[in-house]
């Protein structure tokens, strides 16, 4: 009985970590898949997790509305960097992207009274799995209905080839500019998720290791559909988990080895619409109209 | 044909890569519901004008005038709002999606809602989206590409790309369409073809310039041409004048006088 119990507590935690780097992982996306490779995500989940650690502190919010205004931060603080970093070129976005993160933990350290310092903080309230499901489902659904409206096609188009279509009178600068506030959104909620999860945040709990997270699940689930980056966030956190279980004397070697495995195999990713669109296309009712 | 209005003007237009004058000096004009051919051997600055005329690039010196703009600095998505399209001499679609999907990117200057009402899938939206559907189908089907909507475009032919291209160009209804060698890698009857929607679409109202290797096509084809050699224009008037014309014989076909030996240069 002792057993079971242990087994679903450890269980029910990967389900909770694997929801929260969901977050993470969309953040990525959300860049990614309008032609921007940026680590700003780590900034802007800890403008999330600090403002909702913060909230909940001042307010005793519940964890939800407590999103909500890490949300709105992590909008805020994309925006910002959106107008300087769209002026980068691409490579040196990335690299602007990385300098960034290290630049937030300092500021995260030297500003004490609001994040604690090197101290860090403790938050009061715990989210449950169930807060964490119900949030990610709005989020999945507001990309659901991005990936299928005019702002999908285009960013797929800016991605691809972004001087063909700022030749079709897209503008590059604008979609990457949305694509920013959606992560700095969506990065927002996914630190305040990590706050209310761990119940303690620091300088530490926003730095490498969650760009290593944001990048490593974006990648191995696929950054072309939005479905791809929670395949891969969940994936990612249940891999450590499995391996000491299978494998507990090699666990690190075998949890990167899977990932070498799964990424040259599936170079796109676990989730690829292109699979699809290849079978689409390859279906006799397409090869055999005449032309017109 | 002098009568009618000019559409686009090229004034003594330069760009150079470093010390290097892709075009030097270019005077030109193209006139309203013209079919315009661009001409010249390889390298002599076609592609690069048609970059220019586009905003990919930005003259060194000089100015283009379209529809009474001036494209002085104006980035490439503003250019295509005035009503500028074109294709690409290497075919540029892009990777992953459907040849329907490619020319629902080419409508969005037409989309008629705005990016967040298309999100938050307001009726309206959504009707203008299914209208823009139904047009690229239609445009899929006036380049003889019906049925194949759900191909992923880069599993097709060199020329059904091409085609496709020209549908993505046309989704935007442009005034000017800039055709960077339509026919290129085609055998006779599919460059015919070409030849015969570009003749359609000009009949319809729309002005084409185009860069094409092919002589034939162009004497048969084009309205008017501006032969263009190292940068600099060589002749300017009807396709067979400039081809009579002993610099153009000289400079594009190595011989003088011998419009005979004429011979599509690819
Ligand atoms: N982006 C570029 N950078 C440097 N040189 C270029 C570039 N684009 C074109 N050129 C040069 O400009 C000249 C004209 O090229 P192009 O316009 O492509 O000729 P065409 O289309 O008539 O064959 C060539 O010498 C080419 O090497
Ligand atoms: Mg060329």
């Amino acid at each position: 009985m002792e057993a079971i119990l242990d087994f679903w507590a450890a269980y029910s935690a990967t389900i909770a970590f694997g929801l929260v780097n969901s977050f993470i992982a969309l953040s990525c996306y959300a860049v990614l898949s309008a032609g921007v490779l940026s680590f700003t995500t780590v900034m802007f989940a800890a403008v999330g997790g600090f403002v909702a650690a913060q909230m909940i502190g001042m307010f005793a919010l519940p964890p939800l509305v407590a999103f909500l205004f890490a949300g709105v931060a992590g909008g805020v603080a994309a925006a910002v960097i959106a107008v300087i970093f769209l002026r980068l070129e691409t490579h040196w976005m990335a690299l602007a992207s990385l300098a960034l993160v290290l630049i937030t933990r300092v500021v995260v350290l030297n500003t004490p009274t609001l994040t604690g310092g090197v101290q860090g903080m403790l938050v009061p309230v715990r989210v449950s799995v169930l807060e964490l499901f119900l949030a990610l489902a709005v989020t999945a659904f507001v990309f659901y209905r991005m990936h299928n409206s005019w702002y999908g096609l285009v960013s797929r188009a800016v991605r691809e080839d972004p001087s063909v279509a700022s030749t079709m009178g897209i503008s590059t600068y604008r979609v990457q500019f949305i694509a920013f506030l959606i992560s700095g959104a969506v990065g927002g909620i996914g630190g305040a998720a990590l706050a209310t999860t761990l119940q303690f945040i620091s300088a530490d709990t926003y730095f490498l290791a969650l760009a290593f997270t944001m990048i490593a699940s974006t990648v191995l689930g696929g950054s072309f559909h939005w479905f791809g980056p929670i395949v891969g966030a969940f994936v990612f956190t249940a891999l450590p988990t499995t391996m000491q279980a299978v494998l507990p004397e090699i666990q690190d070697v075998a949890k990167g080895v899977v990932l070498l495995v799964i990424m040259i195999l599936l170079p796109r990713g676990l989730v690829d619409p292109r699979v699809l669109k290849l079978r689409l296309s390859r279906s006799p009712k397409t090869a055999e109209q005449p032309d017109a | 044909m002098h009568d009618t209005p000019t559409l686009l003007q090229l004034r003594a237009v330069a760009k150079h890569f470093g010390g290097v004058a892709a075009v030097g000096g270019l005077s030109t004009t193209v006139r309203k519901g013209t079919v315009h051919g661009l001409i010249g051997p390889n390298g002599a600055g076609k592609t690069t004008v048609i970059n220019l005329i586009t905003g990919l690039f930005h003259p060194t010196d000089g100015e283009i005038l379209f529809d009474g703009h001036n494209l002085e600095a104006k980035p490439p998505h503003e250019i295509a709002a005035l009503g500028i399209s074109r294709t690409y001499q290497n075919v540029r679609l892009f990777s992953g999606m459907s040849a329907l999907e490619q020319v629902l990117t080419g409508c969005f200057l037409k989309r008629g809602s705005s990016l967040f009402a298309s999100f938050a899938g307001l009726p309206a939206a959504r009707r203008n989206w299914e209208e823009a559907r139904a047009k690229s189908l239609l445009l899929l089907a006036r380049v003889g590409m019906a049925g194949k909507a759900d191909v992923l475009a880069e599993t097709l032919s060199y020329g059904e790309q091409r085609r496709i291209e020209i549908a993505r160009a046309l989704g935007s209804d442009p005034k000017l369409l800039l055709l960077d060698e339509p026919t290129a890698g085609m055998n006779h009857a599919e460059s015919q073809a070409i030849g015969q929607l570009v003749h359609e679409l000009r009949d319809s109202g729309l002005t084409i310039l185009m860069v094409e290797h092919n002589m034939g096509l162009v004497t048969e084809f084009c309205d008017s041409c501006t032969v263009m050699n190292f940068g600099k224009l060589l002749a300017e008037g009807t396709p067979r004048s400039c081809i009579d014309d002993p610099e153009v014989q000289a400079a594009y076909f190595g011989r003088k006088n011998d419009a005979k030996r004429i011979q599509p240069v690819g």
